[in-house]
C-alpha cells in the first residue's frame, strides 16, 4: 500500500494531543519535585494547588487515584473555572474542620451551591474520566476512569480482556463483594 | 486521465493491475467486495478495488474510541470519523445525524442506518453474527402469501453458507438441536464461545419459557486462532471495533488481497458507472480528495458499496441508455428498503444478571422468527445485549449526586441489576420503502441519499400482537421489577433490497446470480439483492451471495 493511503483521525482524535498533555503533566510534576526550578513565578502556587487537589481528591475518594491523571485534571479544572481554586481551598477547610479521613464524615457539611457542585465535579471527573460528557469533550483516563472499578472482578473494562480464550464462565460473584481499588 | 490499455506479454484475456484498469473492478472494501475479490485473484483475474473513505489501522480506531467521552462510546459510528469526501451518518446528535442520509416517513428514524464509509467497510463494527436464513424465511409468498419468493431454495444457498463460514470463520454448536437451522452440510469450522452469566441466565429463563435460547453463529475465533488471527479472548469491544481481529472484519482480508496482487485504492469516491454503446459497462469513475476525476475501466464490474450506497451510484450512473439509471429498467433500484425494526427493553432486577463477559452478542432466540402468524404479522429475534453494561452504571450513578461507598455501590447494582433484551422484526420488501437521490448534495457535489421508510402493518401488529407481550414475560421469568419497552421502532444496520434479486427482469433488479438483468457484467451482490430479510443478521447470506457470484463471474470470463 502507497504510504500516502494510510490515514490519520482528525486532530481531536489524534495520540499528539495525548503526548502533548501528558508531557504537560509530568512538567508539572517536576515542578513539585525539583524546588530549583521554583524560581518561576507560577510554579509554587500550581504546585500548592496540585497538592490541595490531590489531597481534596483523596478526601473525596477512598480509592487509589493515579497522581498524573490528578495533575492533568487539576490543570483543565482550574483553567475552566477561575473560581475552581478557591474552592478547592473552602473544601479542604470544611474536611478539615471535621477533621475528616472520608467523604461521608465532611459531606454533609458542604453546602449547596458551587461548593457542592466542585466537589461532586471532581468526583465525576475521576469515576467518568471526563469533565463534561458530551461530544469532542476531552478523555483524561479510560482504563482508570473510577467507574470501571466496582465490577471489575466481573466485567472486562471494554477493548481490555480479563481472561483468556473460551475461559470466561456463567459464574459471578454476589452483588455486595465490592472489590478493592 | 485516461485508461490503461491491454498489456501485451500477459496471458490472452488477463489484464495486468494498474491502477486505472483490471480484469474485475470492485468497488466497495467491505465483507462482499472482499470476498470477491479475494476469490477473484485466486482464479487468476487481476483486481482493483475502490473504496470511498480512508484506510485505518486498529489501533488508532482503538484509541479513537478510548479518546471518546463515555457517552459517546455507546455511538458505534463515533471512532469512525467521516472524511470529508465520504460522509456517512454520525449519530451523536439528531442533527448530526440529519446532515447526510436523508430519511422520511412514519419511521424515518429508524432508517438511520449506521455503515462506516472506511476501507474494511462495517465488519468495522459489526458484532459478528453469522444466522442463515431458513427455508421458510425464502418462501413466505407460498407459505404465508405474503411478499416475495427467492427464486432458488436453502439448498441452493446452502453450499454458498458453508464456504462463507469458512471464508470468515465462524464458530457454533456441533450439536444440531443448538443450530439455527439445523440444516447444514458441514459443521462449523470452530466450536461454540462460552456464555457469560448473563447470558445463562437468559437462557435459563428462556428454557422456563418454553423458548431455546440459541448459541449465535459468530465470526470469531473460538479457542484457537483462524486465518491468521487470534483467539477471541473475551474483550467484550466486537462493537465499535476487535482490538485484536479476533472477529472476522474485512479490513483483515485488505493485506492479503494485495499479497495476491489486488490493487486498493482508498479515497476514491465512485460517482458514474459508464454504459457502453451495447449496454454493457465501460468504466468506473471516481472523484479524489482534490476533486479530480478518474476513469477506471475493466471486463466485469462488482458493486458492494453496501445496501445504500449501491442504489444511490446506480441512480447517479443515468444516462441516455438507462434513463431511470444504470440496471434500473425494473424500476426496482432503490425500492424495498429493508431492515429488521428494533425495540428494546430495558430490564431492572433485583439480582444481578451481569453483563460484559465474553463477546458483546453471544446468542439469540430464533424459533420466534418462524411460524404461521407470518401471514399476519412478521417473527421477531429476542437477544440479550451483553455488553458491558459499566459506563451506563458509572454515568447513571454519577448523575445522581451519590458520593463514597454509596456511588460505588450503586455504580455495581446498575451494572450489574440492569439489561437490554433487543427485539429485531422481521419486515417485508414494499416497493414504497424507496431510496431516490436527494437535491441535497455532499462536500464533492454528489446527491445524498434520501429514503423514505414505513415498517408498515406487518411490524406494528408483530410488536404490538406478539414481541411486546412475549418481552414482557421474558422479563417477568428474569425477575424484573421494572421493564421499560421502546415505543419507536430503530436501525438495526442491516440494509438489504435496494438491489432486488429476482428471475424476472420486469420484477427484479439482479439475476439469481447477483447479475444485473440490464447489463451483462455488472454484479450487484449483498444485502441488497436479498428478496426476503427475515428476521436474523444479514451478513453471512450477503456474504453467501457474494460467493455465488464470484462463481458467476469467474465462469463468465473464463467463457469469455
Amino acid at each position: 500500500m502507497n504510504p500516502s493511503d494510510r490515514d490519520d483521525a482528525p486532530p481531536e482524535f489524534s495520540l499528539l494531543r495525548r503526548k502533548t498533555l501528558i508531557g504537560g503533566g509530568l512538567l508539572l510534576g517536576g515542578f513539585v519535585a525539583s524546588p530549583r526550578i521554583s524560581a518561576a513565578p507560577e510554579a509554587p502556587a500550581t504546585a500548592d494547588f496540585d497538592n490541595y487537589f490531590i489531597q481534596l481528591s483523596s478526601l473525596l475518594i477512598q480509592h487509589q487515584l493515579d497522581r498524573e491523571v490528578g495533575l492533568r485534571l487539576a490543570a483543565a479544572l482550574r483553567t475552566r473555572d477561575p473560581e475552581f481554586t478557591a474552592h478547592v481551598s473552602a473544601l479542604l477547610d470544611i474536611a478539615r474542620k471535621k477533621n475528616a479521613k472520608i467523604v461521608e464524615e465532611f459531606f454533609p457539611d458542604v453546602p449547596d451551591g458551587p461548593l457542592k457542585d466542585t466537589a461532586l465535579l471532581i468526583i465525576s471527573a475521576w469515576y467518568l474520566g471526563v469533565i463534561v460528557d458530551e461530544p469532542g469533550a476531552e478523555v483524561f483516563a479510560y482504563e482508570l476512569a473510577l467507574m470501571y472499578q466496582p465490577t471489575l472482578d466481573v466485567m472486562t473494562i471494554p477493548t481490555y480482556a480479563i481472561s483468556g480464550p473460551n475461559e470466561w464462565t456463567s459464574e459471578a460473584p454476589p452483588l455486595n463483594s465490592l472489590p478493592a481499588f | 486521465m485516461d485508461v490503461g490499455s491491454t498489456p501485451t506479454q500477459l496471458p490472452a484475456g488477463i489484464l495486468m493491475a494498474t491502477e486505472n484498469s483490471a480484469d474485475v473492478i470492485v468497488v466497495g472494501t467491505g465483507i462482499v467486495g472482499c470476498l470477491v475479490a479475494q476469490q477473484m485473484l485466486d482464479s487468476g483475474l487481476s483486481v482493483v478495488m475502490l473504496e470511498a473513505g480512508p484506510r485505518v489501522d486498529r489501533w488508532r480506531i482503538v484509541e479513537n474510541y478510548r479518546n471518546l467521552p463515555p457517552t459517546l462510546r455507546l455511538h458505534f459510528d463515533a471512532p469512525y470519523p467521516p472524511k470529508a469526501w465520504a460522509p456517512h451518518m454520525e449519530s451523536y446528535t439528531d442533527a448530526a445525524a440529519a446532515e447526510y442520509l436523508q430519511l422520511e416517513g412514519p419511521n424515518a428514524r429508524a432508517y438511520r442506518q449506521g455503515y462506516v464509509r472506511y476501507a474494511g467497510g462495517t465488519t468495522w463494527h459489526w458484532a459478528g453474527i453469522c444466522w442463515r436464513l431458513t427455508p421458510q424465511d425464502m418462501r413466505l409468498k407460498s407459505l404465508y402469501g405474503v411478499a416475495r419468493d427467492w427464486d432458488f431454495d436453502y439448498d441452493t444457498l446452502e453450499p454458498y453458507y458453508t464456504r462463507a463460514e469458512y471464508a470468515i470463520g465462524v464458530c457454533g454448536p456441533s450439536d444440531a438441536s443448538l443450530q439455527w437451522p439445523p440444516m447444514r452440510s458441514k459443521p462449523y469450522p470452530m466450536g461454540p464461545l462460552p456464555f457469560g452469566p448473563g447470558e445463562q441466565r437468559f437462557t435459563d429463563a428462556a428454557a422456563r419459557l418454553g423458548l431455546k435460547n440459541l448459541p449465535s453463529a459468530q465470526a470469531r475465533n473460538s479457542r484457537i486462532s483462524y486465518d491468521g488471527r487470534p483467539p477471541c479472548c473475551g474483550n467484550n469491544n466486537c462493537i465499535p471495533v476487535c482490538p485484536i481481529a479476533a472477529k472476522y472484519d474485512a479490513a483483515t482480508a485488505l493485506p492479503k488481497i494485495e499479497a495476491k496482487g489486488g490493487r486498493i485504492l482508498a479515497n476514491a469516491v465512485a460517482y458514474r458507472v459508464e454504459t457502453d454503446q451495447k449496454n454493457a459497462i465501460a468504466a468506473v469513475h471516481y472523484f479524489d480528495p482534490d476533486r479530480r476525476s478518474h476513469r477506471v475501466t475493466g471486463r466485469i464490474f462488482v458493486l458492494a458499496c453496501n445496501g445504500i450506497e449501491t442504489p444511490k451510484l446506480l441512480l447517479l450512473s443515468k444516462d441516455d441508455r438507462n434513463p431511470n439509471g444504470v440496471a434500473n429498467s425494473s424500476d426496482q433500484v432503490g425500492r424495498n428498503m429493508m431492515d429488521q425494526p428494533k425495540l428494546v427493553a430495558e430490564l431492572t432486577l433485583a439480582d444481578p444478571l451481569w453483563t460484559g463477559v465474553g463477546p458483546v452478542q453471544g446468542s439469540s432466540i430464533m424459533q420466534t422468527s418462524q411460524g404461521d402468524f407470518r401471514g399476519r404479522h412478521g417473527g421477531a429475534l429476542f437477544r440479550f445485549n451483553n455488553m458491558a453494561r459499566s459506563t451506563f452504571g458509572g454515568v447513571a450513578a454519577i448523575r445522581k449526586g451519590l458520593v463514597g461507598r454509596a456511588l460505588d455501590e450503586e455504580i455495581r447494582r446498575l451494572s450489574a441489576c440492569t439489561a437490554e433484551i433487543a427485539i429485531e422484526h422481521e419486515l417485508l420488501p414494499d416497493p414504497n420503502n424507496r431510496l431516490t437521490l436527494s437535491s441535497k448534495k455532499d462536500w464533492l457535489g454528489i446527491n445524498k441519499p434520501n429514503i423514505y421508510y414505513d415498517v408498515g402493518d406487518y411490524v406494528r401488529r408483530s410488536a404490538q400482537e406478539y414481541s411486546v407481550p412475549l418481552v414482557r414475560k421474558l422479563a417477568a421469568e428474569l425477575g424484573s421489577t421494572d421493564v421499560k419497552v421502546s415505543t419507536e421502532f430503530t436501525n438495526s444496520d442491516h440494509i438489504m433490497g435496494g438491489t432486488i434479486m429476482g428471475a424476472n427482469s420486469a420484477t427484479a433488479v439482479v439475476d439469481l446470480d447477483c447479475r444485473a438483468h440490464d447489463h451483462p457484467n455488472l454484479f450487484l451482490p449483498g444485502g441488497g439483492a436479498m428478496t426476503t430479510a427475515g428476521c436474523g443478521n444479514s451478513t453471512l447470506t450477503m456474504a453467501a451471495l457474494a460467493l455465488k457470484a464470484a462463481d458467476a463471474i469467474a465462469g463468465q470470463v473464463k467463457r469469455g
